[in-house]
Formats: C-alpha cells, sequence, structure tokens
C-alpha cells in the first residue's frame, strides 16, 4: 500500500480548523515528513480533510469534491463538529453526523485538534491503509443508495445522477 | 460645541419630534418612526455621512415589535486621512410591528442596503416594500418561520429535522 506516504491532500476549509493546516503543512510541523502535501485539486488528490463544521449550504460542495476525486481516497474530518455539531450542536443550519452524508474514515476529535494531532491520524491512517479498513470509499459505493438519500434529506432533490451503488 | 450635538440638534429642527440620545462617546443614537426613517437617512447621507455599514434586526418579541438598525458613518474628507474624519457613528433605530413586518427599502438612499436587506427578509422575515429582488440568497432550505426569530427553537427543530436522518446502516 505505497500510497499511504503519497497522500495528497484536498482540505475543505469549512471552519476553524483550517487555521491548524498551514502551520501543520509549512516549517513549523513540516506535514511533508509524513509524505502530506497540498493538492492543487480534487482530481488529484487522496486525501480529503474536512476542517470544521459543515452547514447545509457547504454540505453540497463537499459530496460534489468527494465526488471527483480518483480512488483510493481517504477522508478525515478535523474537529468537534463534523463528528456531533460541536459547539453547533443546536443550530438550524449546521449538519450534525457528517458520516451519515459521507463515509469518514477517521475523526480527529477536539476544539480544535493541534498538529500534532493531525500527525498521530495520519500515522494511524496508514495502519488502517495497510490492513485495508481506510475502506471508505468501497463502503460509500457499497452504500450509496443510503448515503444519497441522508443527502436529498438535507439538500433536496441533487442535480446530478446517482452513482451505480450495490446496495 | 460637539459634532454629535451640532447633528442632534439639526435633525430634530429638521423633523419635529425626532428623538436623539447619546448612548456613549463617538455614537449618537436616532429613534425615527417607521414613515420617517428613509427620510432620516436621507438627510444624514446630504449631512455627509455616507457609508450606511450595517442594517441589523432585533427580535423585541415580547413587546411584540422588530427594531431595524442603521448604522451611519463618515468616510475621510480631504487631506490628512483618519484625522480630518468625524469620528462619530450614527445609529438610527426604528421600530416596526411584529404582526405586519412591513419597512420602506433604504436601497434609494443607499444602493448597498439590497443585500442587508435580503439578509434580513431571509432571516427575520421582514418585507422590505420597493425592494427589487427579496428572493432566497442565504439559506439552503426553507424553514417553518424564519429561523433568527425568537420564537424558532432551534433545539427542537434539530430534533424534529437533523435528529432523524437515519445512521447509513453497514454489515
Amino acid at each position: 500500500m505505497g500510497h499511504k506516504y503519497s497522500l495528497h491532500a484536498v482540505y475543505f476549509c469549512t471552519g476553524c480548523g483550517i487555521i491548524e493546516i498551514p502551520p501543520a503543512l509549512t516549517a513549523r510541523w513540516d506535514a511533508e515528513r509524513f509524505g502530506i502535501i497540498p493538492a492543487a485539486a480534487p482530481r488529484q488528490a487522496n486525501l480529503f480533510l474536512i476542517t470544521g463544521y459543515v452547514s447545509l449550504k457547504t454540505l453540497k460542495p463537499i459530496i460534489r469534491t468527494y465526488e471527483q476525486m480518483g480512488e483510493p481516497k481517504f477522508t478525515v474530518a478535523f474537529g468537534s463538529c463534523p463528528i456531533n455539531g460541536g459547539m453547533y450542536w443546536d443550530s438550524y443550519n449546521t449538519v450534525k453526523h457528517l458520516d451519515r452524508y459521507l463515509p469518514i474514515d477517521g475523526w480527529i476529535a477536539g476544539c480544535m485538534p493541534r498538529p500534532e494531532a493531525i500527525f498521530t491520524a495520519i500515522t494511524h491512517l496508514w495502519g488502517m491503509i495497510d490492513r485495508g479498513e481506510a475502506d471508505g470509499y468501497r463502503r460509500y459505493r457499497r452504500y450509496y443508495r443510503q448515503y444519497r438519500a441522508n443527502q436529498e434529506r438535507v439538500l433536496g432533490r441533487l442535480d446530478w445522477p446517482p452513482l451505480r451503488g450495490e446496495d | 460645541m460637539k459634532i454629535r450635538q451640532r447633528i442632534a440638534e439639526e435633525l430634530s429642527d429638521a423633523f419635529p419630534g425626532l428623538q436623539t440620545e447619546t448612548p456613549g462617546e463617538g455614537r449618537l443614537l436616532v429613534l425615527a418612526g417607521k414613515d420617517s426613517v428613509i427620510a432620516v437617512l436621507g438627510y444624514l447621507k446630504r449631512r455627509g455621512y455616507n457609508h450606511l455599514a450595517l442594517i441589523s434586526c432585533v427580535d423585541w418579541m415580547e413587546e411584540g415589535e422588530f427594531e431595524l438598525v442603521y448604522i451611519l458613518s463618515a468616510y475621510p474628507r480631504g487631506e490628512g486621512g483618519a484625522a480630518a474624519r468625524e469620528e462619530l457613528s450614527i445609529l438610527v433605530k426604528t421600530r416596526i410591528s411584529r404582526k405586519r413586518p412591513d419597512a420602506a427599502t433604504a436601497i434609494p438612499v443607499f444602493a448597498n442596503a439590497e443585500p442587508l436587506e435580503r439578509e434580513i427578509h431571509e432571516l427575520f422575515g421582514i418585507v422590505f416594500a420597493g425592494h427589487p429582488r427579496l428572493t432566497p440568497l442565504f439559506l439552503e432550505r426553507e424553514y417553518p418561520i424564519p429561523p433568527f426569530r425568537k420564537d424558532f427553537d432551534t433545539r427542537q427543530y434539530v430534533k424534529d429535522f437533523f435528529d432523524k436522518i437515519p445512521e447509513v446502516q453497514q454489515e
């Protein structure tokens, strides 16, 4: 599983987590030590970092970005907000459980997590890739009908055709 | 005489019965009626307060009213930049009925009121008469009542909507 050392990241700067990304990528913490570099476009990326709360308005481009990425692809959600809404737990327009709309391979809890936590998560992700456990992209195809139904529950009818799911 | 006293006096000459207050240093509060607020804004713009920084809305639910707050300031004039600026923010407030939330649009006076009023329309349900496009701009869904109103129960909405999205069942 050589691509575990070639993680090209696309990050969706939805919330405060994006503040942690520049120091993590640059000289101070240097994510390149772990084989992570930023990708110019989703088509060239295999690691999707969702760095904070997801509002209904941003959920739609997040789904499109995820679907544009080639396989294999891994998603890591940062911070409390994608896990359960975090401080937006009673907000009228913030998605509470991101994994009901997209498959998430790993979570980094915290509000916000520090760069060290990102690297702990990435080294953990290496193990998952080795063991074949980072299989979110396969689960997305397999349970696509359920993911799509949930996406349409909150966004209304989506204006792109469904994937060919297996369930 | 301080600039804000001078402006307060000018305003009460131009609009008899208009109330003004001085809530703090560098601020002048003008309490305008629903029918005169646009004229007051036009007067202040001609007087040099030509920057509409913000329109905000407060829901005074118990009093059955919405309050619109227009915040004006003056751009620096002439040489000297900030030193020549009149350091005064003018807050023009007006109240409208919560049962019939109509207000006149401020676009003829300040063109940048367009998105500000659209936002208030979407989040508080206030109808700005004369606004050319009160169409959805910010929200992705329809809500039972505009979600920034005080009687919108966000917790109940989350229970009824987000908490009912099922988990993806996986083997």
